[in-house]
């Protein structure tokens, strides 16, 4: 295959779904700076068994979405991103297993949130725990504010220098929407199937 | 009560050499009235009690008793063999092993390369090492108020944030059963995105029905674009092809159209997609031979007639494989058995798309051609009326201008009955009388031909008078050129005949008419029609439906005369449309000439009544596809033809039902 367009700076969208029967299903779509798809890899459905459930407890999701599907995925892809993203700060130990960058959008995914009456804007922050007074390894990408992992303070000059690349209006919470509607996608289709 | 009680403990301590408890030992109260309190009364006497801490000090002896000496002797321990189980029933250890996950993937074609930067700041070529490459595309504009979001903003909540366009998003074809088909439509970005001046530059941003029929084309293998003229269907297609050729699902396509509207094509490849290269199939056999096989263009545009001889020049097998192939115009094809439509379904292709604002011309098999091309029927199918309904909803997408352009400035028909004016009257009535008489006596031998002849003779003198040139058409022409030329308006004038235009340049030479039919050589056509746009003199371009009807825009022109009825009112309305199409700015007023008491008005008759037959093929509401035209026996119809029988006499007709156009 020729390089073209893959050349470009390319960005990685690593999002996972749960079903309730099969357990976790992640994809990771690789895009050039404009959203256009370059590759798409998605895991079969990984389902923790109760041994792995109670023994790693509350740090289960993070190692099933990162160790597990997001190591995998970048291991498998072969045009490879020059920076990932993902939605949850759960998912920012994944860099701990790869050399490439990886941010997170600092308000998680997008769910309609209406600020109850009498709330505050700093209540607000605080809960979400993700101002970014509060972190000071955010940074902007985008039209989203992100996070890098505190351990990798190197990144920021590599993802200052890819923020530069990404149009400033670029809406990067649109592509982890095709990578949910993809993995659902496929979900319906393996039940589908007959077995 | 508890006052009394906690009296009475005080009474009880005081005077006491040792400090003792300060409240009252249990003991001292009769343990069976203590038992018959409730809850509620042993808790408001516990919550009276006054509390204070006190230090303890207790002193622990031990008493002799005789018993010290068994306390410090060994006892005595007697052991019990009991056997353990042999396995362990737990698990003893578990280490974490890196589970093993199966993946899934697919790769994208690789798209055409971007255009290059024209007045790029760096040069190709010279980034710094390990600099990533950055795209070619053109710099996004930003508009020069455009504030970016505030994380603030991002956070606080949605409802701060303005209110988002609806956005296209490319659906996976019904008929794309795998995986991967179905993945790759739905990992596409929004339409708008990709549109959004990002990567590919639009001149104009579409109206959202046109990102729908964008969208639907770019998705289907089999498609067929009806949309009402005017309405964009070349816009639509070309990006449309844009897409699939930026996304390397099409390297090779072919767009037919007819032999008049290769300019209009060109033009409009050159405004709509720019980076596009396309090249047309002209010159001679050699040069089109070479053109035919020339690699690495994306789009080749050829006329139906090249096409089909160029086709025939090639070898079985030998006629290059196209990923599309758009028929414009494609009622072109309509007839199956023409060596037209013959030759198109015979070209090697993977996706077919049609285009044409009038699928049904006449009747609905006419569809069935066109589903043929399209490859949903079996060869020399004829589907019935509900399969055609049914294959309508798949794979045809037809909007009105009454559905989507719901703020585009009116189109206003004005019908102008017109007496004829005397000498007009009487040749006409002679023209008449003769004729019927002639097809009467004609008896069985008579044909459709004969019958459409005498029509044409008589519309002919409807226009004007061959003896004396006399016209009531030209008069009200004349009458209504006068205010538009005062105003600066512009017409377009239509007529079935190029005599009648060629007879009327001189009448309205004062209104700088400008004609434009099939007797004008193709180079000439295109300043015609430039002067016609730029001139402000020119106020009337005259125009024969055959060659004027199709593929123009000429918005720019509020007024359109049907100097004569065509047979088919899709024609005319094709006509029309050259006007009244997007980017018109005022109304469009529409004049057709019809001559009362002539074969003029019961030709309107008969095609306004027949206007609902084939509305329901293509969906309700669709009031403008109902282009029919009119059959032999409704031409024989306009006439009382009777054969002599016997004594008596019996109505005469063609047999066989063939169709005009």
């Amino acid at each position: 295959m020729s390089h073209g367009n893959h050349d470009q700076f390319r960005l990685g969208f690593l999002t996972a779904v749960e079903d309730a029967e099969r357990g976790y299903v992640g994809g990771l779509l690789i895009t050039n700076r404009f959203g256009r798809p370059l590759e798409f890899q998605c895991t079969a459905p990984v389902k923790p068994n109760r041994t792995q459930q109670i023994l790693y407890g509350p740090t289960l999701r993070p190692y099933v979405l990162g160790e597990l599907i997001g190591r995998t995925l970048l291991e498998k892809v072969g045009v490879k991103p020059h920076l990932v993203l993902v939605e949850s700060l759960d998912l920012l130990d994944l860099r701990a297993a790869t050399s490439t960058p990886v941010v997170s959008l600092v308000s998680g995914p997008k769910t309609p949130k209406v600020k109850r009456t009498g709330e505050t804007e700093n209540q607000t922050n605080e809960q979400n725990g993700q101002s970014d007074k509060t972190l000071p390894n955010s940074m902007r990408l985008g039209n989203e504010a992100v996070v890098f992992h505190t351990s990798h303070d190197e990144d920021r000059t590599e993802i200052e220098k890819f923020a530069k690349l990404v149009p400033a209006d670029a809406d990067l919470r649109e592509p982890f929407e095709r990578v949910r509607e993809a993995l659902e996608e496929t979900i319906r289709l393996s039940m589908a199937r007959p077995a | 009560m508890a006052e009394t009680n906690t009296s009475k403990a005080r009474s009880r301590t005081a005077g006491s050499p040792m400090q003792g408890p300060h409240w009252t030992p249990l003991q001292e109260i009769d343990a069976r009235e203590l038992g018959s309190h409730t809850q509620d009364s042993l808790d408001e006497l516990i919550s009276d009690v006054e509390v204070t801490a006190v230090p303890m000090k207790m002193r622990v002896d031990i008493h002799s008793s005789g018993q010290n000496v068994a306390l410090k002797r060994w006892p005595a321990v007697e052991i019990e063999p009991q056997s353990l189980p042999k396995s362990p029933g737990l698990m003893p250890s578990w280490k974490p092993t890196r589970q093993k996950v199966s993946t899934y993937g697919i790769q994208f074609p690789e798209g055409m390369a971007l255009i290059a930067k024209k007045d790029g700041d760096k040069p190709a070529g010279k980034q710094a090492p390990g600099e990533i490459i950055q795209s070619a595309a053109p710099p996004i504009e930003i508009s020069p108020d455009y504030e970016p979001p505030t994380v603030a903003s991002l956070i606080d909540g949605l409802d701060e944030l303005p209110a988002k366009k609806p956005v296209t998003r490319i659906k996976p074809p019904e008929d794309a059963l795998s995986i991967e088909d179905r993945l790759f439509y739905l990992l596409q970005p929004s339409l708008q995105s990709w549109l959004a001046g990002q990567e590919m530059i639009m001149p104009f941003e579409p109206f959202p029905y046109q990102y729908e029929g964008i969208g639907w084309l770019f998705s289907k293998s089999s498609a067929l674009l009806a949309d009402e003229m005017g309405l964009g269907k070349t816009m639509q297609t070309i990006t449309a092809i844009r897409l699939l050729v930026r996304s390397g699902q099409a390297r090779r396509v072919l767009l037919v159209c007819p032999k008049p509207l290769l300019p209009n094509w060109q033009r409009e490849f050159r405004t709509w997609a720019e980076e596009l290269p396309f090249v047309v199939v002209e010159g001679d056999g050699e040069r089109r031979k070479l053109t035919w096989t020339m690699p690495g263009v994306p789009v080749l545009i050829a006329n139906y007639e090249s096409l089909v001889r160029d086709f025939a020049a090639f070898g079985e097998g030998e006629f290059p494989k196209f990923d599309l192939i758009v028929l414009d115009e494609a009622q072109r094809i309509k007839n199956r058995t023409s060596r037209t439509a013959v030759t198109a379904r015979a070209l090697p292709r993977r996706r077919s798309w049609a285009l044409t604002g009038t699928p049904i011309e006449n009747r609905p098999e006419e569809l069935g051609a066109l589903y043929e091309f399209l490859e949903v029927v079996p060869p020399n199918a004829t589907p019935d009326l509900r399969q055609l309904q049914s294959l309508a909803k798949q794979f045809i997408l037809r909007r009105t201008k009454n559905l989507v352009m719901k703020d585009m400035p009116p189109r206003l028909d004005r019908d102008a009955y017109l007496e004829l004016l005397p000498a007009q009257k009487s040749a006409y009535e002679m023209a008449e009388k003769e004729g019927v008489i002639q097809l009467n006596e004609l008896g069985d031998s008579i044909s459709v031909q004969h019958v459409f002849e005498l029509v044409l003779r008589l519309k002919q003198i409807t226009n004007f008078d061959p003896l004396t040139g006399e016209s009531a058409k030209l008069e009200r022409l004349e009458a209504d050129m006068e205010e538009i030329a005062a105003s600066g308006g512009k017409a377009i004038l239509f007529s079935q005949w190029t005599k009648v235009i060629d007879w009327l340049a001189k009448p309205m030479e004062k209104y700088g008419a400008l004609i434009y039919h099939g007797g004008i050589p193709n180079k000439q056509r295109e300043p015609i029609l430039a002067k016609f746009k730029e001139d402000p003199n020119a106020h009337i371009l005259m125009m024969s439906y055959g060659t004027g009807a199709v593929g123009l825009n000429l918005q720019f022109a509020g007024y359109v005369f049907l100097f004569d009825r065509w047979w088919n009112p899709a024609i005319e309305d094709q006509a029309i449309n050259r006007a009244h199409r997007i980017g018109c700015k005022s109304q469009v007023i529409v004049t057709r000439f019809i001559s009362k008491d002539t074969i003029e008005e019961r030709i309107d008759k008969v095609l306004t009544e027949k206007r609902e037959l084939f509305a329901a093929i293509l969906g309700d509401g669709d009031d403008t596809n109902v282009s029919l035209s009119m059959n032999a026996a409704e031409i024989f119809g306009l006439f009382d033809l009777k054969a002599r029988h016997g004594k008596g006499t019996r109505a005469i007709g063609p047999k066989a039902v063939p169709t005009t156009t």
